[in-house]
């Protein structure tokens, strides 16, 4: 060979960087990630899956579930939505604001345009936007919030609140990201489907839960045994074809059980720093203070 | 020899010389690496382990962080109140007779601006007094040093709040000293 070394010297460097690029920088990045508070809260995250969760993500590493199931939540964008929480007391003047902000909602009467309230009635670029938006409406004697809204195909799916990021798999080993989506994305799931025994009866029997799905049943992971004194709290629930003979029931073996808990623990939704999501249930503060932290001279200390 | 492999016998050998790479090559790759450059400057966060796509930077996630909440902390102005300034003025702020005057409607608290009352906790306050024509000579120590400006800007708050008929919220930037 001619400039053997050179071929070489090439090779080599073309190695060194793909592995600079995916080993080492990573590793730089994120190998000192920690437990950090989550956004606006003294809450820390992620807590950590528990006893019996972690034995289910051996068991959903031992039954392959990656191969079909990923756990990423992709986001394309994000919004504010302005939502009108209560109208006041002056309902034209609040209508008004609402027209005033968005005009499209501009031609209905006051009556149909406060209705349904918590409503969505505006989308703005960012907080920055909602804040005027919020401050118009509270001038009209309403009250509003601000949500933080991600936007993308996936959340619209409802496969999650917001993107996944690398904080949320901190308490996970190794974790089960998956690339292919041939049942849908897990990352969220115990958000979606919290229900134990759903869980249950969705392995032992995936398409009666499931009109058409493609899973696999995972039978394997239950016993049918003779019912003893009495029959078992945790007994599976199923009929038709699939119901044991009588006298038998169905019960999860320890495997089922701590894949199911596993699976209950899955929840990405806790709002982060480089993931800024609004809970569902948080509301913005009010500028208003609540009535009992303010005295009256005479008024008595109130009890702690 | 058949006559049509005489023409290429004349041919020379294929042989790789060095030349010189064509100047637009040069500036070609020049201008990607530039746009290369400005692209991951715009959209690459530099490498931050806080920022992940759709955002671009971390102000750019800012821009969704929730809004600081615009009145003021009265909350913790009353906890401080009450841990610190109610045990000579009392819970209700009727004061003490012999041990501190009256906030409650106080000529001294229900004031227009924040400068006069902010520098009695501030700096502290000796000597004589008249409140609500009442005279009183006695001394309260600073509590500047020992408290923040955000935790002084709060009680003051809470004050103004309960016991003065106008309020206006006390600023932290009113407080710095």
């Amino acid at each position: 060979m001619k400039s053997g070394a050179l071929v070489f010297l090439v090779a080599f460097m073309a190695l060194a960087a793909s592995w600079g690029g995916f080993v080492l920088a990573p590793q730089v990045q994120l190998s000192r990630s920690v437990q950090t508070n989550a956004l606006g809260s003294s809450d820390l995250y992620p807590l950590g899956r528990p006893g019996l969760a972690k034995q289910g993500l051996e068991v959903y590493r031992a039954n392959g579930c990656v191969y079909c199931h990923s756990q990423q939540v992709v986001q394309e964008g994000t919004l504010c939505e302005i939502v009108l929480t209560e109208a006041g007391t002056n309902a034209a003047a609040a209508a008004a604001a609402v027209a005033k902000l968005n005009s499209a909602l501009g031609t209905g009467d006051a009556k149909s345009l406060l209705a349904g309230l918590p409503k969505m009635i505006l989308q703005v670029a960012d907080m920055n936007a909602a804040g005027p938006a919020l401050k118009t409406l509270e001038a009209a004697g309403a009250k509003a919030e601000a949500r933080v809204a991600p936007q993308g195909a996936d959340i619209a799916r409802g496969w999650g609140k917001r993107r996944t990021v690398a904080q949320d798999y901190l308490a996970d080993y190794p974790v089960q990201l998956g690339s292919r989506r041939i049942g849908p994305d897990l990352a969220n799931v115990g958000l979606r489907s919290p229900d134990a025994g759903w869980h249950l009866r969705h392995l032992y029997a995936p398409q009666n839960e499931v009109q058409g799905s493609l899973m696999p049943p995972y039978r394997f992971l239950f016993e049918t045994r003779k019912i003893g004194k009495e029959a078992a709290p945790d007994a599976l629930k199923v009929s038709g074809k699939l119901s044991p003979p009588p006298g038998y029931e169905i019960v999860p073996r320890p495997e089922a059980t701590a894949l199911v808990a596993y699976l209950q623990s899955l929840r990405a939704d806790m709002p982060l720093e480089e993931a800024p999501l609004t809970p569902p249930a948080a509301t913005v503060a009010s500028t208003n203070a609540p009535a009992s932290l303010t005295n009256a001279p005479t008024a008595t200390p109130a009890a702690k | 020899m058949s006559a049509e492999y005489q023409n290429t016998t004349t041919e020379s050998e294929p042989a790789s010389t060095l030349t010189a790479v064509p100047v637009w090559l040069i500036v070609v790759t020049l201008l990607l690496v530039y746009w290369g450059a400005v692209f991951f400057d715009q959209h690459g966060g530099w490498f931050s382990r806080r920022v992940y796509g759709p955002y671009v930077s971390i102000p750019d996630a800012e821009r969704f962080y929730p809004l600081p909440a615009s009145g003021p902390d009265l909350k913790r102005g009353r906890a401080l109140f009450e841990s610190n300034c109610a045990l000579c003025h009392n819970t209700d702020g009727m004061g003490k007779p012999g041990q501190a005057p009256v906030l409650a409607g106080s000529e001294w608290v229900t004031t227009e601006g924040v400068n006069r009352i902010i520098r009695i906790p501030l700096v502290g306050l000796n000597g004589p007094l008249k409140v609500k024509d009442q005279d009183w000579n006695l001394s309260m120590a600073g509590m500047g040093a020992a408290y923040s400006d955000e935790d002084l800007a709060a009680v003051l708050s809470y004050i103004r709040a309960s016991w003065a008929t106008r309020h206006r919220r006390s600023r932290r930037k009113t407080s710095k000293r």
